[in-house]
């Protein structure tokens, strides 16, 4: 039995600063990289079953992405999970998340899990799009924004409740093998221990080109994406406006915006 | 391994970590060929440049160095960054007129500084237009009386400028003449913010008893020590002037008596938090309908145990947990809460200092975490069950173990190694380990772990001066 985790090293900015010269994005000093929010809890869902099983589950981590993507990799093999992919090849780089899907989609035919997790969505770009896309690579059913799974290794089906608006759950039984996207709080993920820190430290990080996924740079790229970035900017000011005076008077002028716009 | 306490080994050991928080957190007991060095790391890479630059724990010396950057992005950082000292302001703001061409805004980042010296904001008024700018200084608790005077100056009919007068009615550093010249000409919230300052004059508060505005009426409720105006408020319409009534230390037992029958219950919960009940004010505010009024009460440390023994049955929950944590709540109370049958109000019991041993041994047996965390937390909880609560897999109860003053080194010893990063970085100023626990803390995969654990060890270098 093995699952599949797709994770993504993802960025986050702090207040100041500079867009790239080509305008495409922001420029890489800037950046502050971690594993995307969402994996944390797709990688523990995973951990958890194979905890739980009586028959030996193997947990592989894959990402795609250059070298510093092999931080978050470790930091994957430190909660426990058993091997870690990182899939590069400079003509990857501007590929859209549908690309992504599709290497993320070849590394699948070639480990051939039972099941495939990734999260909801990527704390940086928002596709929400990666797991879905590689399910229909992989032709394989796929559920979005599981908020929770009842599932055995080796079982034919999985149970999973899918989140939907107004705090409506939906109960699904679904085909397996499948593609799950894996909402937050769905359980509590772990940290790292500092002896799994040091062992992971040790473990190797099977890197992949294209060619080891029978994939090449004609198929990968923003060439062979469907949707390329154009620009990355900051938008003009709106009309927000910062609401002056005293506390009391900011509070009040914040009742009126309020109830102007309730109509009262 | 024996702990060399000597500067330049630690400084030789971050050199040699490569780690650039590390780096910074020695940087202020090097000097020379190694002072140099650890320059060079912390300029290494812009990225960490940046970050340094904003990281709130960046220490002072690294942020002054800092400023020899000259990466406009890096410079903007540090005039944000709440660390940076007052000569650094001062310096970058010099810098910003040969940095002009640069394009970044560095006045006004440092004209809302909290450690920008009065003398920097005085010629940053002086020399600058800027409305921002101007509207930072007048928030600006550095900045002096005199100076929040001379932004008064400026033309109060001009509608852009009214903003001073709100700004520094809020300022703590604003002086009574100047509260005086807003109150004069002020609006009802000027005045209102006027009258509840630290500063105002009782001349102004005098005056301000007549003002028929309801918001000025409830800064007054809350300060003034008439009588007869006080006895006004007490018939007020508005609920928040009258809460101002009950909140007032100084408003007489007659005011107080006649408030305790008011309809709303926000102010019967003001009353409630009020030091000089009488007890025959207690006695009717422990019945009160509203469970908050009774829940004040029961938190109320001049209430009488009588009352917290009925309060200790009470139906609320809240009520029933805010008296196990009153610190006159006594052990035979505590006893009983101690088999309520909620978690929550159990848990209080766990955290109450006053719990004794043989409460919290038998609290220990329980599985809840919040309860758990109590007696981890506890000074009074054996050494025998703090060291189990070390292995539990929870980390709000393994932390409570860290909080406890009593845990010992030995139970310590095992939460050197825990997986929550901060738990290691609490441990790092923990007395009850010594120099040589803490060792290993400077080589841990987090950088915040490393750079507190370098900081502690450059703390007692400084300390003893064995460097120098």
């Amino acid at each position: 039995m093995k699952i599949l985790v797709a994770v993504k090293q993802v960025a986050s900015l702090d207040e100041d600063f500079e867009i790239r010269a080509d305008k495409k994005d922001v420029e890489e000093d800037f950046l502050l990289y971690d594993l995307n929010e969402w994996d944390d809890f797709s990688l523990e869902e995973a951990m958890k079953i194979k905890e739980s099983s009586d028959s030996e589950v193997e947990v592989l981590v894959v990402s795609v992405g250059p070298d510093r993507v092999d931080e978050s990799l470790r930091k994957c093999l430190a909660k426990g999970a058993d091997r870690a992919i990182r899939v590069w090849d400079d003509a990857i780089e501007g590929s859209d998340s549908i690309v992504i899907s599709r290497i993320l989609a070849a590394v699948a035919k070639k480990e051939m899990p039972d099941m495939v997790f990734a999260g909801v969505q990527s704390s940086d770009q928002a596709y929400s799009s990666t797991g879905i896309s590689t399910a229909a690579y992989l032709n394989w059913p796929h559920a979005a924004v599981v908020a929770d799974l009842q599932y055995k290794p080796g079982s034919s089906s999985a149970v999973i409740r899918r989140e939907l608006e107004g705090g409506m759950l939906q109960e699904v039984e679904i085909n397996c093998p499948a593609v799950l996207t894996i909402q937050l709080g769905i359980n509590k993920p772990r940290y790292a221990s500092l002896r799994g820190i040091k062992q992971a430290a040790a473990k190797p990080i099977e890197e992949m080109s294209l060619a080891d996924i029978g994939l090449s740079a004609a198929d990968v790229g923003a060439g062979s994406s469907m949707s390329r970035v154009r620009r990355m900017y900051i938008p003009a000011k709106g009309r927000a406006q910062m609401i002056e005076g005293t506390i009391a008077e900011q509070a009040a002028k914040l009742v009126q915006i309020i109830n102007e716009f309730k109509g009262a | 391994m024996r702990v060399k306490k000597t500067a330049y080994t630690l400084v030789d050991k971050a050199i040699s970590s490569g780690d650039v928080y590390s780096a910074a957190a020695v940087y202020g007991i090097s000097d020379g060929r190694r002072r140099k060095l650890l320059e060079n790391m912390v300029f290494s890479k812009r990225k960490e440049l940046l970050r340094l630059a904003s990281w709130e724990h960046t220490p002072t010396e690294v942020l002054q160095l800092l400023s020899d950057s000259e990466d406009a992005f890096v410079t903007l950082r540090l005039c944000k960054n709440p660390k940076t000292p007052s000569e650094t302001l001062t310096e970058l703001y010099v810098k910003s007129f040969k940095d002009i061409s640069k394009g970044v805004n560095l006045t006004t980042p440092i004209a809302k500084h909290q450690h920008a010296v009065t003398n920097l904001l005085a010629i940053i008024t002086h020399v600058n237009e800027d409305l921002e700018t101007l509207k930072a200084i007048s928030q600006n608790p550095s900045a002096n009386g005199q100076l929040l005077m001379e932004l008064l100056s400026y033309p109060p009919q001009d509608e852009k400028y009214k903003v001073f007068d709100k700004n520094i009615a809020s300022n703590p550093s604003a002086s009574a003449e100047a509260l005086k010249v807003i109150y004069d000409r002020g609006d009802a919230y000027a005045r209102a913010a006027v009258i509840a300052h630290a500063n105002c004059p009782a001349l102004l508060l005098s005056d301000a008893e007549s003002d028929s505005n309801v918001l000025v009426q409830r800064k007054v409720a809350r300060k003034c020590v008439k009588l007869e105006v006080l006895a006004n408020f007490v018939e007020n319409k508005d609920t928040a002037v009258r809460c101002g009534v009950a909140s007032n230390e100084r408003s007489p037992q007659s005011l107080i008596k006649k408030l305790m029958v008011d309809s709303s219950f926000e102010v019967r919960r003001r009353l409630a938090k009020r030091y000089n009940l009488s007890l025959v004010d207690i006695d009717a505010l422990m019945n009160d309908e509203d469970s908050w009024v009774r829940l004040w009460i029961a938190r109320n440390k001049t209430t009488p145990l009588r009352v917290l023994k009925v309060l200790s049955y009470d139906e609320c929950l809240e009520v029933r947990r805010a008296v196990a944590s009153n610190p006159r709540c006594p052990v035979v109370l505590l006893e009983a809460l101690a088999k309520d049958n909620n978690a929550w109000v159990r848990s209080a019991v766990a955290y109450q200092e006053k719990s004794p041993m043989r409460i919290l041994v038998e609290l220990a047996k329980e599985s809840d975490i919040d309860v758990l965390s109590g007696v981890a937390n506890n000074r009074h909880t054996p050494q025998s069950i703090l060291q189990e609560l070390v292995q539990s897999s929870e980390s709000d109860i393994r932390r409570g173990v860290i909080l406890n003053r009593n845990a010992r080194r030995a139970t310590l010893m095992p939460l050197l190694e825990d997986p929550y990063y901060l738990h290691r970085l609490m441990l790092v100023n923990n007395p009850m380990l010594n120099a040589t626990d803490k060792l290993q803390l400077c080589e841990d995969p987090d950088f915040n772990v490393r750079f507190a654990a370098y900081s502690w060890f450059a703390g007692l270098e400084k300390s003893t001066k064995t460097w120098v």
